[in-house]
């Protein structure tokens, strides 16, 4: 079976203030299909980058990307939907219009859009909340709204880019929650990245670890635990192990 | 350095096309006059005492209504900023105050006042306080609460607070408060001398122009121009300096 | 103690304002020459609405112009200047400190370019709003948030579509604020030429009767202007309160500033 992901001696190099800056150098890695896979490491090691490359948003300087065994030149919301860190929503339009936007970009009729997107809104939870503007809602809902607009084209493929990291802890550990859910109910494949230990494990399958820049994969970690999640894993030993040891990993590569 | 350059750059073609424009006749130099023919009588009208006296005059108007504006707009700005109470029932006026030509008042202060030197500072003076209140009230307001609470909790009197808190913190907005109400008190003293006024370098120009003196005329406009550019970058020098450690 | 409300206070104070407006000199308090009764200011308006009408239609013909000058320029260069990083960092420190620049000492120079007709007026209000619009819209322009367009072209956004679908709807309360401030500016612009050398418009109402020392008619002509630029401050923040409900927190909006 062909991985969803498959990336190859991926390296970037770009231009800063001061003369070329290595951003990513000889990242390999390969992600099956339908797996939830987060990437955790220190600021500025280029998840970020890694991430804009995979969704087509930014070209690599060397290496090969593949996306459901195609490449990825241009952003192609058929295979690939992206949540940003900051939700983005436009605040001229409604979070229903919000969540309709992608289909409206490619003329799907207006009858069409409206019950998928309202579809969508009820998958993450808002159904009351369409006629809403942006900024009468709160961060974890614009999330969501954030999160149903990525899926409204019904992607195989969703990349998250520290969607969370916004939001108060208590609403994090909620919204985390949430999300495995919403991801239960589909078959998608899902690269997610963050700054939090616990977020990693509680949400993956596998855990990749990048060192500070120039960003490489230093460790690969299997979370055996059983799905659903539930909080009280999080007190469970294994956990504990799991994020000691990712810990310990980006410590060492910040040495 | 490079954008400097190319700045100085744009520069020079402004200028050379002021010069050679006219010159070649590509533009009526009748119209506008070579800028060397306007530095040269420039040079020449500097020389003059006529003008000499009324850009002596105009000097006079323009420092002692700034003089007379500054402590009253600040004053009445302080009270604004201070009185959440009074801030609410006078912002919304001054917002329509900003949206009223003020010149519209000058035939009440001509009348009052007569033609002379003192219709001409009130005039300007008047124009000015507004702009100091809102900067002022600004200024007030910019400085976070949060620094008054710490100086307030290790016992600061009311005196420190305002000298060791408000000042420094206040410092670049008083500074831009300055250069900008000098910029309209500037205009109010020319518009009041161009209005209705036999002295002062605005009526001057005016009259140069009724003349169709261009070279005169264009000699005073480079004059005043390079005057307010000098005077607001010097101004902005020393703001750049008291308020490096702004974000 | 109970405070009234500001919004009361305010009215109130707008109420005694137009009480002494009529007592003062009626009263004889001050000479009728200097500030002549609400009434016969009003009685001036009402008698010779046609000197006064007429002259109003020429001034809000010059505003026009002189808005299409400012706004439609001055939104458009901000817009571009605002836009490309390395045109607002040549530009920008450049038109800020031109705006130090007194513009009314250019306006002896359009009028002897262009006479005492209209054209000289739309020439100065028209450049006189440029530059505060210009720099208004780009400041504007840069406060829109950069992620909207990443998240566009992520969806499969054409160019096109990410002009129309997205800057378009960002830009426009940064555009509305441009036009009002652009049309104060242009009001302040044209009032004040015509007040200093003018055959007609309301402005020239003003500096006509001043010399002839008859202070109603001078009045009329002011309060004629009093209530067009309020009138054009509250319609322009009426449509843009309509027209940009949705307006997220960005940089405070500030008054237009006239320097006249």
């Amino acid at each position: 079976m062909i991985p969803a992901i498959d990336i190859e001696g991926l390296s970037h190099v770009y231009g800063g203030a001061e003369g070329a800056v290595a951003a990513l150098e000889d990242v390999s890695l390969s992600v099956a299909a339908g797996r939830f896979t987060v990437i955790v490491g220190p600021s500025g090691c280029g998840k970020t980058s890694l991430l804009m490359m995979l969704a087509g948003l930014r070209a690599q300087s060397r290496g090969a990307i593949r996306v459901l065994g195609g490449p990825m030149p241009a952003p192609d919301p058929l295979r690939v939907g992206v949540i940003f860190q900051e939700a983005s929503l436009y605040p001229w339009l409604t979070a229903l219009e919000n969540v309709e936007f992608p289909l409206s970009l490619r003329g799907t009729p207006k009858p069409d859009c409206r019950k998928r997107a309202g579809a969508m809104l009820e998958l993450v939870g808002l159904s009351g909340f369409g006629e809403r503007y942006p900024h009468e809602l709160s961060g974890g809902m614009k999330q969501r709204v954030s999160i149903a607009r990525g899926l409204v084209q019904d992607p195989p493929v969703l990349l998250m880019d520290e969607p969370f990291a916004a939001l108060d802890e208590q609403t994090r550990m909620t919204m985390g929650h949430e999300l495995l859910r919403i991801w239960s109910t589909t078959s998608k494949t899902v690269v997610f990245i963050t700054h939090s230990l616990t977020e990693a494990v509680y949400l993956a399958d596998e855990v990749l670890v990048m060192s500070a820049r120039p960003g490489r994969i230093i460790d690969r970690i299997e979370v055996p635990l059983p799905r659903p999640r539930s909080y009280d894993m999080m007190a469970t030993d294994v956990f504990g192990r799991l994020r000691d040891r990712i810990w310990q990993q980006i410590r060492k590569s910040e040495a | 350095m490079k954008i400097i350059a190319a700045r100085l750059a744009l520069l020079a073609l402004v200028l050379a096309a002021w010069e050679f424009l006219p010159r070649y006749g590509i533009v009526n130099p009748l119209l506008l006059p070579p800028l060397g023919d306007v530095l040269a009588m420039l040079g020449e009208l500097l020389q003059r005492a006529q003008v000499r006296e009324a850009l002596g005059v105009s000097g006079a108007e323009v420092l002692l209504a700034f003089v007379v504006a500054v402590p009253l707009g600040a004053a009445l700005g302080v009270l604004i900023a201070e009185s959440d109470y009074l801030g609410e029932v006078f912002k919304p006026m001054l917002f329509i105050v900003f949206a009223i030509p003020k010149s519209i008042f000058l035939p009440m202060f001509i009348l009052v006042f007569g033609t002379g030197f003192q219709q001409k500072v009130a005039y300007a003076a008047f124009t000015t306080t507004f702009v100091v209140l809102m900067s002022a009230a600004a200024a007030i307001e910019s400085v976070k609460q949060d620094y008054l609470l710490v100086a307030r909790s290790y016992g600061a009197t009311r005196i420190q607070v305002l000298a060791r808190v408000y000042v420094p913190s206040m410092m670049p907005l008083l500074l831009e408060t300055l250069r900008i109400s000098m910029i309209f008190n500037f205009t109010g003293v020319l518009i009041a001398e161009m209005y209705a006024s036999r002295t002062g370098i605005g009526h001057m120009i005016a009259s140069w122009g009724e003349n169709f003196q261009m070279k005169q005329l264009f000699a005073g406009v480079v004059l005043l121009a390079v005057a307010a550019v000098v005077f607001n970058e010097m101004v902005r020098w020393l703001e750049t300096r008291v308020s490096a450690w702004r974000t | 103690m109970t405070r009234s409300s500001p919004a009361l206070v305010r009215r109130s104070i707008l109420a005694a304002l137009l009480v002494a407006w009529e007592l003062v000199p009626r009263t004889g308090l001050l000479p009728e020459l200097f500030l002549p009764s609400l009434s016969s200011t009003l009685s001036v308006l009402w008698n010779d609405w046609q000197t006064y009408g007429r002259a109003l239609l020429v001034t809000l013909y010059e505003v026009a112009f002189a808005m299409v000058i400012a706004c439609g320029g001055g939104i458009l260069a901000g817009a571009v200047v605002g836009g490309f990083a390395r045109l607002r960092n040549l530009l920008l420190p450049v038109v800020s400190s031109l705006y130090a620049v007194p513009i009314v000492i250019l306006y002896p120079v359009f009028t002897a370019w262009f006479g005492v007709g209209s054209e000289s007026k739309i020439a100065f209000a028209g450049i006189y709003a440029f530059f505060p619009v210009m720099l208004s819209t780009a400041a504007g322009i840069q406060t829109i948030d950069p992620q909207f367009l990443l998240a566009a072209r992520s969806m499969g956004a054409s160019l096109p579509q990410q002009i129309a679908r997205v800057i378009i709807p960002a830009s426009l309360p940064t555009v509305f604020a441009g036009l009002r401030l652009g049309g104060a500016l242009a009001i302040i612009g044209v009032v004040v030429s015509e007040m200093l050398t003018a055959a007609a418009g309301i402005g020239y109402l003003v500096t006509l009767n001043r010399t002839i020392l008859d202070s109603p008619r001078v009045f009329a002509a002011i309060l004629m202007i009093l209530l067009l630029s309020i009138a054009y401050y509250l319609l322009s923040r009426a449509i843009e309160r309509r027209f940009v409900v949705w307006q997220s927190v960005g940089k405070p909006l500030q008054p237009a500033q006239s320097t006249v």
